[in-house]
């Protein structure tokens, strides 16, 4: 082996920072695609990596971890192990498949922003192996389902989703676009790897691998703990970026990148995770609710990283925490009751055993929620199957892009006014699930105003014909590939 | 509504890429149709049609003149996915480590000519700066490309031209240890990089680089112009001069690099056959963008090819001016062939 250990060179291969000459530092990094204009140059060059790893290590650890994530998925992919899975799984997997793969994709040229416009070379490197790392995930997260449409064709979604207009995948779409397509490298590094990576996906990555583990679905639990591994590393982008921004007097413009992306991950927490934890995850398999995990993991980490760096709780947290109750139960309720306008079979997860465990989880649960299941309950027993669906589109939120579901929240005591949230602006009348949603796009109404969500293309005449077939066939869903419930209405007859 | 009755029939493959009755490639099946989002009405991302990133696309993916009616048929030579990209380059690293390891165990550094070491110092050292460039510069092409295979193969590029850049670090803290603390200086190799006049050139070619925003330009300029020639001068004249100077280390680290931008020039070239073939008038866009860029590459070969001279064995200027004009030549030639 070469004598000289990495850390004898390194800094060497960092200090690639200068001063430009024929073209002014503006036009290099411009604002726009930069973010970073607020801190001099000079402040810039003290961005240090917590994490550090050489272009040989990179490559000797990712051809081991590939070669044994891919043996392992070969090996698996000949076996009986996929048709054996609960029903409910499959969902979750289905489900991460077509709203993450290419979000994970797009990652990459989120990256790549910060590798041509962060402001300085150690963060550009460190981004450079995010680039790939980022590939890495979202052409692994499209091989295995690949390899699983023969068993399950709803795989093809793992590409496609993006390709339609699918609601779930306007909201996962703009959500992303959001935090790292459509934005500035200090933003990014703030809202993507600090708040969404460091926060919440890190955490959630490890609690899946482990509970596809436990399930039996070894192909998704090693995919998964393969992508957290990277993950943990570039994810480590977001800490000298705040520092950087604190120690320079804008501690106030990080807070603020942080409070908007902590609010817009935690709703798409509550819809993919929040799901899969509470509904979807057979019941031996769960170790935890939706609800723990949240407080137990999420709050903690994000307490510690609060405190680090000397910043506050975002200012609309106690709404955040009486979310934990009963939120993803109402975004729950409303997707499977729109299952054909979803890719997976949404679990309905309400056998007696598992109301037992929800009223266990969530007190309170039997008397809010489970008075709406059990009249579904009714429905499903004297046949009344055309009973269970809805007749009419429920309103979106203009931020999230998710069903309103305030009515919920007045039943579970957390509103008192089931009505949207309303603003006007330049004319156009936007409709809110809440009142972050509404103060994430009253701080920046440009960046967000020509956007249309599923309903506003419905009531505009985007959509034709204005009827259920007219808005699945808009989402891109084939009879085939609408979502059933998973187990047939087992749970509804005790099962 | 009611509940969907019919069974969806089995697939063979993605029902939005498929390739007939072919079956895809591993490379086909993570690659093919990802980037959605070029092209999209009424603006490539979910966020207003006027916000600032959306305009940039707009403006300089959607907007370039170099277009085509279909990207998606372009496909790297190499075939390169990510797991390919790693097993290839863990392979060479393992070459790159066995070359250091067996100059280092024959003591290669301590035997170099100072005044050759002085060159080193003056012209391989201070190349990180230019390798930088031309890594940022492949990771702003590879987030501008109309398709995930012009993306994926501009990111490994980039990643390459890192690795290019980290064995000169290497390099520089080794040669120090021999030769002086100076040698590990960042300032001193900043130094060089601005102010000594034999790179101001190549810098100002680089610094330039920066802002040609256009992807079809950008691409272009760092990929059939600037970044060939400054391989050809570093990868092929210099890599000679350091053979003729006793330094077989030097040599051989920058053919290995070599191999990298072989294979990056031959997924450039075939991107711009490919869209020559997509449309005539591409031909006219990308020659115009070479004639535009090239005095300013050639510039750069010729600053830094005064430092020749000063080696031990020296060789001439314009004979490295020459290797450089040649390759580019070549490189003409091919993408018109």
């Amino acid at each position: 082996m070469p004598r000289l250990s990495r850390s004898d060179w390194y800094d060497l291969s960092r200090d690639t920072n200068w001063t430009f000459r024929y073209v002014t530092e503006d036009a290099v990094f411009p604002e726009e695609l930069s973010g970073s204009h607020r801190v001099g140059k000079q402040q810039w060059l003290a961005w240090d990596e917590p994490y550090k790893v050489s272009y040989r290590e990179y490559v000797h650890n990712q051809v081991t971890k590939d070669t044994t994530t891919y043996s392992l998925k070969n090996a698996i992919s000949r076996s009986k192990v996929f048709d054996e899975l609960d029903p409910g799984w499959k969902s979750v997997i289905l489900a991460h498949y077509g709203a993450i793969t290419m979000p994970e994709y797009l990652a990459s040229i989120g990256e790549a922003r910060m590798a041509r416009f962060g402001r300085a070379a150690a963060w550009r490197n460190t981004a450079t192996f995010g680039a790939l790392d980022e590939v890495r995930h979202g052409q692994i997260q499209a091989f295995f389902p690949y390899g699983l449409l023969e068993k399950e064709p709803r795989g093809d979604w793992a590409l496609k989703a993006f390709h339609t207009n699918n609601w779930i995948a306007i909201a996962v779409r703009q959500l992303f676009d959001d935090m790292f397509v459509a934005n500035d490298a200090v933003s990014i590094a703030l809202q993507l790897t600090f708040t969404l990576e460091t926060g919440f996906t890190n955490l959630q990555f490890l609690g899946m691998a482990a509970d596809a583990i436990d399930v039996g679905d070894l192909e998704f639990g090693a995919l998964i703990s393969s992508i957290q591994t990277d993950e943990a590393r570039h994810a480590q982008q977001g800490e000298p970026t705040i520092k950087v921004l604190i120690d320079n007097g804008h501690k106030a413009w990080g807070q603020f990148l942080i409070d908007h992306m902590f609010w817009r991950s935690w709703r798409a927490f509550a819809l993919l995770t929040g799901l899969s934890m509470d509904y979807y995850t057979p019941l031996e398999s769960r170790k935890m609710s939706f609800r723990e995990f949240i407080e137990d993991w999420v709050i903690k980490q994000f307490a510690e990283q609060f405190r680090d760096y000397g910043l506050d709780f975002p200012w609309y947290w106690d709404e955040f925490v009486r979310e934990l109750t009963w939120y993803h139960h109402a975004i729950h309720t409303v997707v499977w009751n729109w299952r054909p306008t979803v890719w997976w079979n949404p679990d309905a997860g309400v056998s007696p055993a598992e109301r037992e465990w929800l009223e266990e989880k969530y007190p309170g649960w039997n008397r809010t929620f489970g008075r709406h299941w059990d009249v579904i309950t009714e429905n499903v027993r004297t046949g009344n199957i055309a009973a269970t669906f809805p007749e009419t589109l429920p309103l979106a939120c203009n931020i999230c892009q998710l069903p309103i579901v305030r009515a919920a929240g007045v039943l579970a005591g957390a509103h008192t006014d089931p009505a949207p949230l309303r603003h006007v602006h330049e004319g156009r009348l936007y409709l809110f699930c809440s009142e972050p949603c509404k103060w994430i796009f009253t701080q920046r109404p440009d960046r967000f105003k020509g956007h249309k969500s599923i309903v506003d293309r419905f009531l505009t005449g985007e959509i034709s014909p204005p009827d259920v077939g007219g808005i699945l066939a808009y989402m891109g869903l084939s009879e085939p590939e609408q979502g059933q419930d998973a187990t047939g209405y087992a749970w509804a007859n005790g099962g | 509504m009611t509940t969907p009755a019919t069974q969806q029939p089995r697939l063979r493959t993605w029902s939005i890429a498929g390739a007939g009755r072919r079956r895809l490639t591993e490379y086909e099946i993570v690659t093919g149709k990802f980037h959605y989002h070029f092209g999209r009405q009424p603006a490539p991302f979910d966020l207003d049609p006027g916000s600032a990133i959306n305009q940039w696309y707009l403006r300089y993916r959607e907007g370039s003149p170099l277009r085509a009616d279909d990207w998606e048929g372009f496909k790297d030579p190499a075939q390169l996915s990510y797991r390919r990209y790693i097993a290839l380059q863990h392979d060479r690293e393992i070459y790159a480590e066995g070359v250091v390891d067996h100059f280092e165990a024959a003591d290669h550094d301590a035997r170099l000519d100072p005044a050759w070491v002085a060159v080193l110092g003056r012209l391989y050292l201070p190349a990180r700066f230019a390798f930088h460039v031309l890594q940022i510069a492949s990771l702003y092409v590879g987030q501008l490309g109309p398709s995930a295979a012009i993306t994926n193969a501009s990111f490994f590029q980039g990643a390459d031209e890192l690795r290019a850049l980290q064995w000169i670090a290497y390099r520089a803290r080794s040669l120090s240890l021999a030769h002086g603390a100076d040698l590990a200086d960042s300032a001193t190799a900043r130094a060089i990089w601005e102010d000594d006049p034999a790179w101001q050139p190549a810098r100002q070619a680089l610094e330039t680089l920066l802002l040609a925003y256009d992807w079809g330009e950008a691409f272009t300029a760092l990929d059939l112009v600037v970044k060939p020639a400054l391989d050809a001068f570093f990868k092929e004249a210099f890599a000679d001069l350091a053979l003729a100077n006793g330094d077989g280390l030097t040599a051989q680290l920058l053919r290995e690099s070599g191999v990298d931008t072989a294979r990056n020039q031959a997924w450039a070239t075939a991107l711009a056959r490919y869209a020559i073939a997509a449309r005539p008038e591409n031909f006219t866009i990308l020659t115009e963008w070479v004639d535009k860029w090239r005095p300013a590459a050639e510039g750069a070969a010729g600053g830094l090819a005064e430092i020749f001279a000063e080696a031990p064995v020296p060789v001439s200027p314009e004979s490295a001016v020459a290797t450089v004009t040649a390759s580019l030549g070549n490189l003409k030639e091919e993408i018109r062939s």
